[in-house]
């Protein structure tokens, strides 16, 4: 019982003196040391932060006003002539919404074989990631070059499809790898007690696996969405640009990026002018697509 | 003991001198065991000894890693499991399994039970809705879920996911029930709770369950395996492994002497 009273005793003196003060001298230090670097993350923070929100603040100053009902429906005119982005628009759209149609189920695929097929030899399942990283880490123009090479030479022109293409070569990497790691965050207890219940393993995969990983790998298909429509250099060699209103996949298509592209470094004010709002519409859409998948995970975490 | 527990019941699986690999590790040694009709086996002994191998292997969990084999004869109606023809969705829906971790599948109550139904049986809607109640009341989960079947299983506690893993597993209407230290990720109410049920389980089905427990093993086995360095040191009905064990191992074990 004595020994309990003092304990409590200990508990409520003063802790300013004896053992509770530590040798000042390396206090201090820690201390110090502390503070820098706290005060260096906070810098670093605010660093980041700034860029963004100037990005953000001149996208939006320079690009608001033409945020036009003329900007939507009219396609690109002439210097001088006044016009709107719808052919960019709508081609941004077909562009990236093929690419994310032809690239995430191949990437879906590839990422359910990497997570899932382990037992196969390990070399080449191996030599598949390492391909698939090269090809997250690839200069898109190289991927722009190489549609340009097999699909533009070969049918003798440019074309929306080839930009689809192009772009869906660089949705397949990011869908690769969201897949693979979200599918081994499921425990293997969880496949193993399907496969206890005697399920075959495509039905493990399809029901079980995969369904305790919707939301990641939903999400993953967002971000290589967001990333690949704000994507110019593979769709240079590829779809080219139109100046006229074309939804064909088989002529060359508009987009957003490339219209940015050429109409910035025109000499003409209505181009730059309708460059920035195209920029912003971009960074809106982007900034859209990633609250979702915030929102998402979100509801997820609850 | 009375005369009638001593009348031999036949067995519903033999392992006859069963050796097994992980790799080059011979993890267990020449065992030889029977698991009596509608009898609960209990598997005992320190962590690594081999229980929860053994019952991996019976219904073959280890095949979905290369590098692990097994040797020898395990018996099954008939037929030995470890050969080359046998279809192993059919022995796993025929010899169930529960693991030490509850693990719901990440959809509804009703589908967790309804997924491995539907893999082996085509049930209308009537007999699906039956076969689910039943299996919720036989593991005294009905009253507290009825009303949402519809819900994730994710959101029950950890001692209502595990009696729903064990009517998962029980709706499949396995012979034999495998449970890999079911109790030991649960709180006192719930392992009570659990090992009632195994009692009534055991009407219906084989049961073979590892544990740590020995008070488990002493209020729920007929039968006791005493594991120890990958070998079967002893096996004897639970009355007299507890009180009058034959090896000194066993003994030593049971005494808190190691282990």
């Amino acid at each position: 019982m004595a020994g309990r009273d003092n304990v409590a005793q200990a508990a409520i003196a003063p802790c300013a003196s004896g053992r509770w003060q530590g040798n000042s001298l390396s206090d201090m230090r820690r201390r110090m040391v502390d503070r820098v670097a706290t005060g260096l993350c906070w810098a670093a923070t605010v660093l980041v932060l700034l860029m963004l929100f100037s990005i953000l603040f001149v996208l939006v100053r320079n690009g608001v006003g033409g945020l036009r009902w003329v900007t939507f429906v009219h396609v690109t005119l002439p210097p001088g002539q006044g016009g709107g982005l719808a052919n960019a628009i709508a081609g941004s759209l077909i562009q990236t919404g093929l690419a994310v149609l032809i690239g995430a189920p191949v990437g879906l695929l590839v990422g359910i074989y990497l997570a899932e097929f382990t037992a196969t030899d390990g070399r080449f399942i191996n030599l598949v990631r390492f391909v698939s990283d090269l090809l997250l880490s690839a200069p898109s123009i190289l991927v722009g070059l190489f549609i340009y090479m097999i699909v533009v030479v070969p049918t003798g022109h440019f074309s929306g499809m080839a930009g689809a293409l192009a772009l869906s070569m660089l949705v397949v990497p990011v869908v690769v790898r969201t897949t693979e790691d979200m599918l081994r965050l499921v425990p293997l207890s969880m496949r193993e007690a399907a496969i206890a219940l005697g399920a075959p393993r495509w039905r493990v995969i399809l029901f079980v696996c995969l369904r305790a990983a919707r939301d990641g790998v939903a999400t993953g298909i967002l971000l290589a969405l967001a990333r690949v429509s704000g994507e110019t250099a593979p769709l240079l060699f590829t779809s080219l640009g139109n100046m006229n209103w074309s939804v064909s996949p088989t002529a060359p298509m508009a987009s957003l990026p490339v219209t940015i592209y050429q109409y910035a470094g025109a000499a003409y004010e209505d181009w730059t002018a309708l460059a920035w709002t195209g920029a912003l519409l971009i960074t809106a859409g982007i900034l859209m697509i990633n609250i979702t998948v915030r929102l998402g995970l979100g509801r997820n975490r609850k | 003991m009375t005369v009638a527990e001593k009348q031999p019941v036949p067995a519903a699986i033999s392992v006859r001198n069963l050796d097994f690999y992980y790799g080059a590790n011979h993890a267990l040694k020449n065992i030889s065991i029977d698991f009596p009709q509608g009898q609960v086996t209990g598997m005992i002994g320190p962590s690594g000894c081999g229980k929860s191998t053994l019952l991996r292997v019976l219904n073959r969990m280890y095949d979905l890693y290369p590098g692990q084999r097994a040797t020898g004869e395990v018996i099954f109606d008939g037929c030995n499991i470890l050969g080359p023809r046998v279809n192993l969705n059919v022995l796993r829906a025929r010899v169930g399994m529960v693991f030490q971790k509850p693990t719901p599948f990440p959809m509804s109550i009703y589908d967790n039970i309804a997924f491995g139904v539907r893999l082996h049986e085509r049930l209308d809607r009537a007999a699906m809705d039956a076969r689910v109640e039943d299996v919720l009341r036989r593991v005294a989960l009905w009253p507290e879920v009825r009303d949402r079947l519809r819900d994730s299983a994710s959101a029950l506690s950890g001692g209502q996911q595990q009696r729903l893993c064990i009517a998962r597993t029980i709706a499949t209407r396995p012979e034999v029930v495998l449970l890999d230290e079911p109790t030991s990720a649960l709180d006192p109410v719930s392992t009570a709770r659990i090992e009632e049920l195994l009692d009534e389980l055991k009407a219906d089905f084989t049961i073979a369950i590892v544990t740590h427990n020995l008070q488990q093993a002493a209020r729920c086995a007929d039968q006791v395996a005493f594991f120890y360095m990958g070998e079967v040191v002893e096996v004897d009905s639970a009355d007299r492994m507890f009180t009058a064990p034959r090896e000194n191992r066993t003994q030593d074990y049971i005494t808190g002497r190691f282990g």
